[in-house]
């Protein structure tokens, strides 16, 4: 946006210096609420400060969006936990099915067997199926 | 007297302290209070330097902090002394003086169209017009949208202009 005459004019007006005596005061006032175990910190810098000063380089741009990740993960994992407590329970308080439902539920599977044609059924409930021999091999039969 | 950006809070205040200073007296009008604020910003620097740590923008920052400090200020105040009355009364212009006749009544007129602006235009204005920030530096300084700031911003010239516009066309 180029600036128009009216805005360059505006720009144009100086602004108030800052009193040159507030500088004195305003940083002895700063100086004295410095506080004594901070001053003593910035003289040492042990190595922990020094690891937080890393931790906050890195985590200040964002710290919201960090703090939510943190909720986030800290939400998962306890609906993950809660999930893996009741599971068992669930199981332990289930009684065993009937013998109804239990006939039940191998008609539904032989139905489906049937309808998918693996269906194999036992021994008595097969038909005997026609296959035409020889004549000779027939006689064998009979024979026996 | 070391900060975390590795400067010292003299360095900063000779950085930074005449726009804070011109930011804060534009809000407050008042040079006792502009003090107090400016004074309350290094204080909580010192005492707390990690608000520092990691901070990109340092002039954006301190601005923020000068515009929270303004805004608490006012709000511990309440609408009392911000009637334009009391206003006018207590002005203290944040342009430096002059001895022009012509410029003095034209910086005393954008001085008081500038106190009627409501605050969220006039702090656009400002850092737009005497600190040269972009609207993304404005938008970050002032944690607002960058498109809010541009539009506080036309509308705030809107209003100056029309309020100026007679005494611009005199004095040119």
């Amino acid at each position: 946006m180029k600036p128009d005459d009216f805005e360059s004019r505006l720009q144009r007006q100086p602004l108030r210096p800052v009193p040159t005596d507030w500088r004195a005061k305003i940083l002895a006032a700063a100086r004295d609420a410095q506080p004594a175990c901070h001053a003593l910190r910035i003289t040492h810098h042990s190595w922990l400060s020094a690891f937080g000063h890393q931790l906050s380089t890195i985590f200040w741009p964002h710290p919201k969006a960090w703090a939510g990740l943190a909720a986030v993960w800290i939400l998962i994992l306890g609906v993950n936990f809660s999930m893996r407590d009741t599971a068992p329970r669930v199981a332990e308080k289930s009684a065993p099915p009937s013998p109804e439902v239990i006939v039940e539920l191998k008609k539904q599977q032989r139905l489906f067997a049937e309808l998918v044609g693996t269906y194999e059924a036992p021994a008595a409930d097969r038909q005997r199926v026609f296959s035409p021999r020889p004549r000779s091999e027939c006689g064998e039969i009979l024979m026996t | 007297m070391k900060m975390p950006g590795g400067n010292d809070i003299e360095w900063l205040y000779d950085e930074h302290a005449q726009p804070l200073y011109a930011f804060l007296l534009n809000f407050t009008r008042d040079e006792a209070d502009t003090r107090d604020l400016l004074q309350e910003i290094f204080v909580k620097l010192v005492r707390e330097p990690r608000l520092l740590a990691g901070v990109r923008e340092e002039r954006a920052f301190l601005i923020r902090l000068a515009h929270n400090a303004t805004i608490d200020l006012m709000r511990r105040r309440g609408t009392r002394d911000r009637t334009k009355e009391n206003f006018a009364a207590e002005m203290t212009s944040p342009f430096a003086p002059t001895s022009d006749p012509d410029e003095k009544i034209y910086r005393e007129e954008l001085a008081a169209a500038l106190g009627e602006l409501p605050e969220e235009q006039r702090a656009v204005v400002h850092l737009k017009l005497w600190e040269g920030l972009t609207f993304e530096e404005i938008a970050a300084a002032l944690a607002i949208p960058p498109n809010t700031a541009a539009s506080r911003y036309r509308y705030a010239l809107d209003k100056l202009r029309g309020r100026l516009r007679p005494l611009y066309e005199e004095i040119k």
